[in-house]
């Protein structure tokens, strides 16, 4: 393929999205559809060239699929986009212009001979695949941090955005970004009240970690919020160290962790699936274990 | 004019077994209206009596998401009607191939102006078919909504992203995907399944194209598990904790910790 694109809406993390684009050959084309200093930020992230939807406020990025579909469809080739959302719909925009296939479960991807052969893990990463394609695919990663290299030319795009307008808007401070977290204490339905999540913070301020949960916790329960949820449609985390509290181990949530560094696994039940899926397993009750475990780091 | 939500037949891999030569068996996972969709045909629901509008589901999927029990499932949550393609040839079938069939079934309701759809599925959980679907439209796109509402020649969405809070309005025909506690779907009672199978259910087992396929199989394998170390530590509470602090601390894990802010 002589060209691959790189999504990236409103920010420049695409260090892991420029380095399989730039793997697979050809000159690497970043889409950027933000305000000018996101541009120039992925300009200078190892890419060949950037072209710049700008869009200062007032639209959603996804306002801009369109105008990305047109572009990419003319001048067909791989596209990259990181698991956000506005990344997403951009991706299939171009995904369908190309009608190209879609692929959201990568774990390696390589030039061979002039095909594309991805290493896929499948249904939450119960078993792989290894699949080659011959023509452009649509890749769904997450996008890493912002890449390293020297300034791009940076061009803007002659683009409306269609469709989709912003009427309010309340920016939050940034939160953690569990996705670069060294340590994460990961809390599940062994927890029995919202209070008790004290417990688990002070085990993570004192292991300096961020704290995690399961899908129930923060969807269900809405104890923590979603951007806290691991799991296979939450956030996929690799730490160093993985503490598991209370949690089962259901593959749902295995599959957002499967690539922590140390697992640790505090459970009542010695028989829960997480129990043997653990570096460190504690046949425990939390209540008693954690409040330890801080004063035992302290 | 319609509301559509797109909705996936599919089983739990929880409870899907795996094969030495990686082959994937759905066959003890009872399979069920994917848990995500409920919420998306909920969403549709309470937004098609608000509108006065008819709710339509769109379904692709193995011979299985035609048969009598799927359809009724899907019919008993709220929907008037359904179209689904359902053939064993299908059950494969790639994101981009399921969002083209799937578009292809929205044109066929006819007056559709808004598709609805779940934030993941149960079993692949890609979370891009309702992106490909918008893109193969041509229509305005969003996910992650927590809440949809009708606003004169468009709709309103709420959503929370990282970012923050967002409130958008999109000119329609558009795509939305619907944050997993948009709503809560409420289970059907008796009446609703009863009421479902008099509910109209259109089932054909040829897609109305031939879709993207999905890459040639080289090979597969069952996943290896991360290897790891099992070593179990009991005791009471105070002599456990510190027992794993030394551990840890002996591999270097307690040095190097941060936050990644």
């Amino acid at each position: 393929m002589s060209r691959s694109y790189v999504i990236a809406a409103g920010h420049a993390g695409v260090g892991t999205l420029v380095a399989h684009a730039a793997a697979l050959g050809g000159e690497v084309v970043a889409l950027v559809v933000g305000p000018r200093d996101v541009a120039e930020r992925v300009a200078a992230a190892g890419v060949t060239r950037v072209v710049w939807f700008d869009e200062a406020g007032g639209h959603a990025a996804e306002a801009f699929a369109p105008a990305v579909a047109a572009l990419v469809g003319g001048a067909p080739g791989h596209v990259f986009a990181a698991r956000r959302p506005a990344d997403r719909v951009l991706l299939g925009a171009a995904a369908a212009a190309l009608a190209a296939p879609v692929v959201a479960d990568a774990t390696a991807v390589a030039d061979e001979g002039g095909r594309t052969v991805v290493t896929r893990a499948v249904y939450g990463g119960i078993a792989t695949r290894t699949v080659a394609f011959d023509g452009p695919v649509a890749f769904c990663l997450d996008g890493g941090a912002a890449g390293e290299g020297d300034p791009a030319p940076v061009e803007r795009a002659d683009a409306s955005p269609a469709g989709i307008v912003v009427t309010y808007l309340a920016p939050e401070p940034a939160g953690a970004d569990l996705t670069r977290a060294t340590s994460i204490v990961a809390v599940g339905g062994g927890l029995r009240a919202r209070e008790d999540l004290a417990l688990v913070e002070q085990l993570a301020a004192a292991l300096g970690a961020e704290v995690g949960c399961t899908r129930p916790i923060a969807e269900g329960l809405g104890w923590l919020p979603r951007d806290r949820y691991i799991g296979v449609s939450g956030l996929r985390v690799a730490p160093e160290l993985y503490v598991a509290v209370g949690i089962s181990g259901q593959l749902q949530h295995m599959a957002g962790c499967r690539d922590a560094k140390t697992v640790v696994a505090v459970n009542t039940d010695a028989k829960a699936p997480i129990m043997s899926q653990a570096d460190y397993v504690l046949p425990a009750d939390l209540y008693e274990l954690v409040p330890a475990l801080t004063r035992a780091l302290g | 004019m319609s509301v559509v939500v797109a909705y996936k037949w599919a089983g739990d891999p929880q409870e899907a077994s795996v094969g030495a030569d990686g082959s994937v068996d759905f066959g003890r996972a009872r399979p069920g209206i994917s848990e995500y969709d409920a919420v998306a045909i909920q969403v549709g629901r309470n937004l098609a009596d608000a509108l006065g509008s008819a709710l339509v589901g769109v379904c692709v999927g193995a011979a299985g998401a035609g048969a009598p029990v799927a359809t009724k499932a899907a019919l008993a949550r709220g929907l008037d009607r359904v179209l689904v393609v359902a053939d064993d040839s299908l059950a494969t079938l790639g994101t981009a191939g399921t969002a083209q069939v799937l578009s292809a079934l929205v044109g066929q309701v006819g007056d559709a102006q808004l598709v609805l759809a779940g934030d993941c599925s149960t079993d692949v959980g890609a979370r891009m078919v309702p992106a490909v679907l918008g893109g193969t439209l041509g229509w305005a796109t969003v996910t992650d909504a927590a809440s949809v509402r009708a606003d004169g020649a468009g709709v309103v969405v709420e959503r929370t992203l990282a970012e923050g809070a967002q409130t958008l309005r999109l000119a329609l025909p558009a795509v939305v995907a619907v944050a997993s506690d948009a709503a809560k779907p409420q289970a059907p009672g008796m009446k609703d399944v009863l009421g479902a199978g008099k509910k109209p259910a259109d089932v054909i087992a040829a897609a109305p194209l031939t879709p993207v396929g999905d890459g040639e199989t080289l090979s597969a394998a069952r996943a290896a598990a991360p290897a790891r170390k099992g070593v179990v530590i009991t005791g009471d509470a105070a002599t456990a904790a510190g027992e794993l602090v030394g551990a840890l601390r002996a591999a270097g894990l307690l040095d190097k910790a941060g936050t990644g802010r």
